[in-house]
């Protein structure tokens, strides 16, 4: 072992490992050793390593200029006219909700397995799920899952512990990552996705295709998303449950598209699961992310994850606490109903807080307005040559999908980039060996986007599909 | 020091305010009347102060690391650098899409790169990847690595099960079986693994071992070597689970330990904040045989460019959105070069010299099950209690009262009544002093006043078992079940 790596006085680290006034040296005198080596002299000399290899540590004001020297090499979203959106937005959020954030009761918090030292986060959490069951239309919510495309995953197998059968029924429309988590929470138990074809006029549901496939018996479940992978909403998806019957139903919905849209517990849903990340996260790269999850009662005891309950405590005064955790990893072991143990807490607070400060009305009314400006941006587009916009004939929201006649979509992308234009999400699955299919792109409006963006998109369009480069 | 935790009687959001009178949500231009929400979402309008203070008194009613030590063992809840809270909402970092083109995030990339880089030296392991969103997620997606790599060699029909050890976290057998193996947990003997047990154990069908050292019972695994050639002769794979990193970094590493895959919990070991719960970001690094499994993207370098991967066929695909936690690799990365190589190193012996000193000081209180040389963190046992009625539940709730969070309880299930300690390197020996204090208070203190506990927080006791019983789980069941939760309460109040 290498001599003792205590940092000099006054250095960043030794601001962040206590040492006042020699304390190691106290602490090895109690414990009557001449030095730390003698505390890993369990540690076999074969399974000892040298150096790791790293460089020394940094002060603080160099750590800060070299991670703003490396962020400096990202081009952040404000400087393009964004047209991005997907599951992940860069909506606005107000100061007031990452000032709740940074309540450090809040973020440093662990798990709150001790309720009575943890009442903040519980009733946080207990608002959350309160505000999600409201959304859905449905009984019941849990405390959060890590993303949409995990808490998808979760419900495929909530589906399977509800109905007998080896297929799952997908859209094919879904978007190609959320496929492949799917499929990665299906491997296990050895269940297969399968997907629904869509109309080629309006990107909606072969319903026919599902009345088929129901009756072989195999189904064992079923999820739409609303809006769905082209951003559109589907007609399908308030029929579905009388095709589907006993067949568990899942809708992936929006959070901010189910404050103008009917909740899907009012037609039908049996889970109900979503994409949080847009109330009051920032894109942040794609994480943390929050997934949702909410079900009927009489699943719950089958469902995964954290889930908050009201109670009293010894007084009789109303508690929070975490409840139902038989179902849960850390009892049930390998006959728990899921192995989640950290979920997205900080980010289910973020989702309540957000919503609270903007309140129902502004948020019905900001989703009007995303989708006033997805028509005037679908218009716009469908005035250029070579652009189909939009692709699809059915009712959108804040986004929807045009198609590209002549050019690749990467391609088209680049070059809107270059005029600083995020033109939005190809859709198809970058994997090599995957088949390459039309050139369509998911288009969103954003609450930046401004009428010269747009005007800027359109002009960046006709460059890039007339083979004008910058 | 006397603590007393703040005590607000504030009412739930929905009863700050009136929501706003049933209507129809606004209509959307193109959209179908079917398709269209009936009545308004139910959620009050507020103030923005309304909503600041209503959170703000909330959260004063929450232990966090900055107000109290967190003794909880194997959750490694150390201090959470305020500089990471400030980079990570830098415009460059908070406000970039996953799916912005890679000439646009070259930063971000170069940052996950390195991240990669550092934590591949700290696992000895050469392949990482950053995406899954937590521990637990890590090592499902680990399982689904080993699956697809006996799938590939026809061994998975023969390769069934999964061993783990008694005190392994629940986690893992949990996620090993979503993997679709079976599972057998193997005896510990002194706390650690039997090797005797495990040699007994494996054979063709085993396709994995999962193991974490230090282990929960806070000793290193001395067998490893032994233990890794056992399992690696039968045929299997080991697996790391990285919940327990922080006592040997620098010191050993999973790779030269003999294991194939690991993970880490950034959210533990490099500092990150846990939120409450979440988020995590459970990384996984793989050696030779299995890295080819690794989720994709993988973040790769050519030249001096920057960008993602996808062409690896024999990926297991996506597990999650996005590339992983993006906003917590970013502050594991701030801990990691602030440490550098010294400092890492001194980030293990000082947890593990903290672990020993308060073992040693708390050993005098209540037994300690096994050797007392330990890592991270250390096991009591509340047994002795019990002659005076008292669980190792009331102690727990006991220390509350003293302004410290309790230790993790009831885990590993191989010690009655087990209390778990881990109060890692950021905490000072006043603080390691004064938590010793409060502990030998809590432990003399009377039956009765142990049964009370707690007294000084937001609440009393929380009545677990009725909550379990009849779910009240949001405002609809408050709503629809009792009109006046305030009421019902009272109602239900014990003599």
């Amino acid at each position: 072992m290498r001599g003792p790596a205590r940092e000099a006085t006054g250095t960043l680290v030794a601001r962040w490992i206590p040492d006042e006034a020699g304390e190691e040296a106290s602490l090895l005198a109690s414990l009557g050793i001449p030095s730390v080596d003698a505390l890993f002299a369990d540690v076999p000399k074969k399974a000892r390593i040298g150096r790791l290899g790293l460089s020394a540590g940094l002060e603080e004001p160099e750590v800060v200029a070299h991670i703003d020297k490396i962020l400096a090499r990202n081009r952040p979203l404000g400087k393009f006219s964004n047209f991005l959106g997907g599951r992940i937005t860069s909506r606005y959020v107000p100061a007031a909700v990452d000032a709740i954030l940074q309540r450090s009761e809040f973020y440093t918090s662990y798990t709150p397995y001790q309720p009575e030292a943890s009442q903040g986060m519980l009733r946080a959490l207990f608002e959350f799920q309160s505000l999600w069951v409201e959304l859905t239309g449905m009984d019941a919510a849990n405390a959060s899952l890590y993303d949409g495309a995990t808490a998808s995953g979760e419900a495929l197998l909530l589906c399977r512990r509800l109905h007998e059968g080896r297929r799952f029924l997908v859209p094919a429309s879904l978007p190609w990552e959320e496929k492949s988590v799917l499929q990665n929470y299906a491997t296990g138990p050895g269940l297969t996705l399968e997907e629904v074809p869509y109309d080629a006029r309006t990107g909606n549901l072969d319903l026919e295709f599902v009345r088929t496939a129901v009756r072989s018996d195999e189904v064992f479940g079923m999820l739409a998303d609303v809006p769905n992978g082209f951003g559109h909403v589907d007609e399908g998806l308030w029929e579905l449950k009388s095709i589907l019957g006993d067949i568990p139903y899942v809708v992936s919905g929006d959070p901010l598209a189910l404050t103008v849209l009917e909740p899907p517990g009012e037609y039908g849903a049996d889970v109900v699961v979503g994409e949080g990340q847009g109330f009051g996260i920032s894109p942040s790269y794609g994480g943390p992310l929050l997934g949702l999850f909410a079900c009927r009662k009489e699943h719950l005891r089958l469902t995964p994850g954290r889930i908050v309950g009201a109670t009293v405590d010894a007084d009789g005064a109303p508690a929070y606490t975490l409840t139902l955790q038989t179902r849960e990893q850390h009892i049930r072991r390998s006959r728990a109903t899921s192995n989640i143990c950290t979920n997205q807490s900080l980010m289910a607070l973020a989702f309540v807080v957000y919503a609270s400060v903007v309140g129902p009305r502004g948020l019905a009314a900001l989703q009007v307005s995303l989708a006033e400006k997805a028509r005037t941006v679908a218009s716009t587009l469908g005035s250029v040559e070579g652009i189909l916009s939009p692709r699809f004939e059915a009712p959108y929201l804040g986004e929807f999908t045009i198609e590209l006649k002549d050019s690749d979509a990467a391609s088209f992308l680049e070059k809107l980039r270059r005029r600083r234009v995020l033109g939005g999400i190809p859709l198809a699955d970058p994997r090599p060996g995957s088949p390459a299919g039309p050139a369509r792109i998911l288009v969103a409006a954003t609450d930046t986007t401004t009428e010269k963006d747009i005007q800027k998109y359109a002009r960046a369009a006709r460059a890039a599909t007339s083979g004008v480069s910058k | 020091m006397t603590f007393r935790q703040a005590r607000w009687d504030e009412p739930s959001i929905w009863d700050l305010a009136e929501s706003p009178p049933a209507e129809p949500a606004p209509a959307v231009p193109g959209l179908p009347e079917r398709m269209r929400r009936k009545e308004r979402l139910l959620w009050p309008e507020l103030s923005e102060l309304q909503v600041l203070r209503h959170y703000t008194r909330l959260s004063q009613m929450n232990f966090g690391i900055e107000t109290v030590p967190y003794a909880l063992g194997s959750c490694t809840m150390k201090y959470n650098p305020r500089v990471s809270e400030v980079l990570a909402r830098r415009d460059g970092a908070a406000n970039l899409h996953p799916h912005q083109p890679e000439a646009s995030v070259q930063g971000a990339l170069e940052l996950l790169w390195r991240l990669e880089r550092i934590l591949s030296k700290v696992t000895g392991l050469p392949e990482v990847s950053l995406q899954p969103a937590a521990g637990a997620h890590g090592e499902y997606a680990a399982l689904l690595m080993v699956r697809a790599y006996f799938l590939e060699r026809g061994e998975l029909g023969q390769r069934t099960e999964v061993l783990l050890p008694d005190t392994a976290h629940g986690t893992n057998p949990a996620s090993a079986a979503m993997a679709g193996f079976t599972t057998r947990e193997i005896a510990s003997k002194d706390g650690c693994v039997d090797l005797t047990a495990l040699r007994a154990a494996v054979n063709e069908h085993t396709a994995c071992f999962m193991l974490t050292n230090p282990n929960t019972a806070g000793l290193f695994e001395s067998e490893i070597l032994e233990i890794a050639e056992t399992v690696h002769r039968a045929g299997g794979m080991l697996y790391y689970d990285g919940a327990n990193l922080n006592a040997i970094l620098g010191i050993t590493h999973p790779g030269r330990m003999g294991f194939d895959v690991a993970h880490l919990n950034l959210h533990k070991t490099f500092a990150t904040p846990h939120g409450g719960g979440g988020p995590g970001a459970g990384v996984l690094a793989a050696g030779e045989k299995l890295g080819p499994y690794l989720p994709i993207p993988r973040v790769v370098k050519t030249g001096r460019k920057f960008h993602l991967d996808y062409d690896r066929p024999r990926s297991i695909g996506k597990i999650k959105s996005g590339y992983g936690n993006f906003g917590l690799d970013l502050r594991a990365y701030a801990f990691a070069i602030s440490h550098g190589e010294a400092g890492l190193q001194h980030v293990a012996r000082r947890a593990v010299l903290n672990s020993n000193y308060l073992g040693q000081r708390l050993g005098t209180s209540l037994p300690r099950p096994f050797r007392t040389l330990v890592k991270h963190e250390f096991l009591l046992s509340g047994t002795p209690l019990k002659a005076r009625g008292v669980r190792t539940l009331d102690l727990a709730k006991r220390l509350l009262d003293e302004g410290v969070h309790a230790p993790t309880i009831y885990f590993p299930s191989i010690v009655d009544e087990a209390l778990m300690i881990e109060l890692p390197e950021t905490e000072s020996k006043r603080d390691l002093d004064e938590y010793a204090a409060a502990f030998e208070r809590a432990v003399n203190d009377t039956p009765e006043n142990l049964h009370a506990a707690p007294q000084r927080l937001a609440v009393k006791r929380v009545d677990e078992v009725r909550a379990a019983r009849e779910p009240t789980l949001s405002w609809k069941d408050l709503r629809h079940r009792t009109p006046n939760h305030q009421k019902a309460a009272s109602v239900s109040a014990p003599p």
